[in-house]
């Protein structure tokens, strides 16, 4: 008995070496996930080895720069497909064509209540006309993400979660967990009417990848436009 | 007067309101039974009617002209031309003025003039006129489209009063109609659906294509879409659907078309969305004006008929405004600049920027907007209006 646990703790570990030594060789971005959406942000980027991946459920967590995260993809998918985003009112389109997305290929889908949400979403991920649909976290039943996941995967579509903390359900069907925490933030003149918001530092942490170790993390710098804070 | 004259001739050039010529050739009898046919199928219109027979158009047009009933013999064109005015030649008033001016009355003063001067003084289109002025007309015949109703019904066949019964009968429909089109041809850019109800009610519905089809799955997706959600005060009685905005010939498909953008399928789903939610699917547009929730406006989204790779791109990552719902906040102002928001302390704070809006208006706005971040690094966008301070959005 006792030798065979070492045995298997041996294989364990063996395992654990190769999963570090390929994600190394993803990050440095030699091995580029096959069909990843790159998110416009270098670093991001190499961080998930490539960007998100196609044809799965990803959350972006945290309550400040998850959603400039998010505009860059939808700023990058845009310029070849259509994305959809799930509204509940708080959607402000001029950021998002700030961040380069291309309005016109962006289906705002008004849908408030969970359960208006959860049907709009299996539609979307059925139909495969969308490359990207985002949707705000709602509270649903364990086998309504599992549902979703399974549809993510089947249709080679791209749902992010927008969460302040993803719950135990969506952590277990998600691909891919990134947690935004702000840093910093960035000011430009001085204060009070002559000043300006120039931005804020992010620190962007790896919770969760299918293929690559969580655990690393990314500091990016996203800088306003003038145009952006005033 | 159009489809009447069918009987008489089955190509007919719809030249204009009150003209219209028939290709004769082929078709049995001669002038004098071709012209009563004529008066025959015409005599219900109760309207003043002019016909003429001649080799071409414009021989044929100064035939009606001169008299109801004339028929010019194929070589004697010029001589019937001769003396009538230049308004048969249906050209510019300001033209035939010009000309009447240098002493041209008449088409036979045009045919007597010589070609080339002519033409140098008067540009290239000259030619034309002194060509019809003699009798000789190169214009193409142009036969009107064929309207075609392609529409097919179920109506005193039984009541239906649940969902999969008018979804059977809506097939059965649509396949009629798939298969007409496909004999004709055609293919449909929208459908009208018509419903009748056992209380003497009607409901309809107008589905617009993203691309005209004749494929009856794409048709059905889309009309099932319409009716998901929909309920009726009474059992459906008939069915009424027709195909309309029709088009000629079939739809262009890539070679290796199978992954590309399909549009149809685009407005299935957004027709599914619409049903499901009950709201338009929207897309933004962006506006000039100074207030924030001003800055963009939603229109329905529009399907798209292709997705070719977006020119002009510039990625940027900047700070995303999210807009809450407007809602009043606490605010302790120190040195005229908020300290405290909604009990918590402000760590930076930038503004006053004023908006003055509409200021000579029933509605006039004016506002100080402030970004400030808080202490829980929350980074936020308020203003004040009036004595009031209100929340407007969180910066993510």
């Amino acid at each position: 008995m006792t030798l065979a646990l070492s045995a298997a703790t041996d294989r364990r570990a063996a395992f654990e070496t190769l999963k570090a030594e390929l994600s190394a060789r993803a990050a440095r971005g030699s091995l580029p996930l096959e069909g990843a959406i790159p998110s416009a942000i270098p670093d991001l980027d190499r961080l998930l080895g490539g960007g998100f991946p196609k044809g799965a459920v990803a959350t972006l967590e945290g309550t400040t720069g998850r959603w400039s995260l998010a505009a860059g993809l939808v700023a990058t998918t845009t310029r070849r497909g259509l994305v959809a985003i799930l509204n509940d009112g708080s959607l402000y389109p001029p950021s998002l064509a700030e961040a380069g997305a291309c309005l016109e290929r962006v289906l705002i889908v008004p849908a408030r209540k969970a359960l208006q949400v959860a049907r709009a979403v299996d539609i979307l991920l059925r139909a495969r006309i969308c490359r990207l649909v985002l949707m705000p976290a709602i509270a649903l039943r364990d086998a309504v993400w599992t549902r979703l996941a399974m549809l993510a995967h089947r249709s080679g579509v791209l749902l992010i979660v927008m969460t302040s903390c993803a719950g135990a359900a969506l952590s277990a069907a998600a691909e891919l967990r990134l947690h935004c925490a702000l840093e910093r933030l960035l000011m430009q003149g001085t204060h009070g009417l002559w000043g300006r918001f120039a931005g804020f530092e992010l620190c962007v942490d790896l919770r969760k990848h299918r293929h690559l170790l969580a655990g690393g993390s990314a500091h990016l710098r996203i800088e306003a436009c003038s145009a952006t804070l005033r | 007067m159009l489809d009447a004259l069918d009987a008489v001739s089955p190509l007919i050039d719809d030249v204009r309101p009150g003209l219209a010529f028939l290709e004769m050739h082929g078709i049995a009898g001669g002038p004098p039974s071709w012209m009563a046919q004529t008066r025959s199928v015409l005599a219900g219109f109760c309207c003043p009617l002019r016909v003429g027979v001649a080799s071409n158009k414009v021989a044929a047009r100064a035939a009606a002209y001169i008299a109801d009933g004339t028929f010019c013999a194929p070589g004697a064109e010029r001589a019937l031309l001769g003396p009538l005015p230049l308004v048969v030649l249906d050209v510019e008033p300001e033209i035939v003025e010009r000309l009447t001016l240098l002493g041209i009355d008449s088409l036979g003063d045009l045919a007597e003039l010589p070609h080339g001067p002519f033409v140098r003084r008067f540009g290239a289109q000259a030619s034309s006129w002194h060509e019809l002025a003699c009798g000789i007309d190169r214009r193409p015949f142009l036969p009107r489209s064929r309207t075609v109703a392609i529409e097919a019904a179920i109506f005193g066949e039984g009541r239906v009063a649940e969902e999969a019964q008018v979804f059977f009968a809506l097939r059965m429909l649509l396949t009629r109609i798939c298969a007409d089109l496909e004999r004709s041809g055609k293919r449909a850019g929208a459908m009208h659906l018509a419903l009748e109800l056992e209380d003497a009610g009607s409901s309809t519905y107008d589905v617009p294509l993203a691309t005209p089809t004749a494929n009856e799955r794409t048709i059905f997706d889309l009309l099932r879409a319409k009716l998901e959600g929909a309920t009726f005060e009474a059992a459906i009685v008939g069915l009424r659907l027709q195909a309309r905005q029709l088009e000629e010939g079939g739809e262009a498909q890539a070679l290796f078309g199978a992954d590309d953008f399909d549009p149809q399928r685009l407005a299935v789903t957004l027709a599914r969305l619409e049903a499901v939610l009950g709201e338009r699917i929207a897309r933004a547009e962006m506006r000039e004006a100074h207030l924030l929730e001003e800055r963009f406006v939603y229109r329905p989204f529009e399907p798209l008929r292709s997705l070719e790779c977006h020119p002009e791109w510039s990625r940027r990552i900047v700070p995303q405004l999210r807009l809450l719902e407007v809602r009043e906040v606490p605010v302790e102002l120190r040195a005229g600049e908020p300290a405290r928001v909604d009990r918590k302390t402000v760590t930076q704070c930038v503004g006053p920027w004023r908006i003055d809006e509409r200021p000579f208006t029933a509605s006039p706005v004016a506002r100080d907007e402030y970004d400030i971040a808080l202490e829980d690094g929350t980074f936020a966008r308020i203003y004040r209006q009036g004595s009031t301070w209100y929340l407007r959005g969180v910066y993510e």
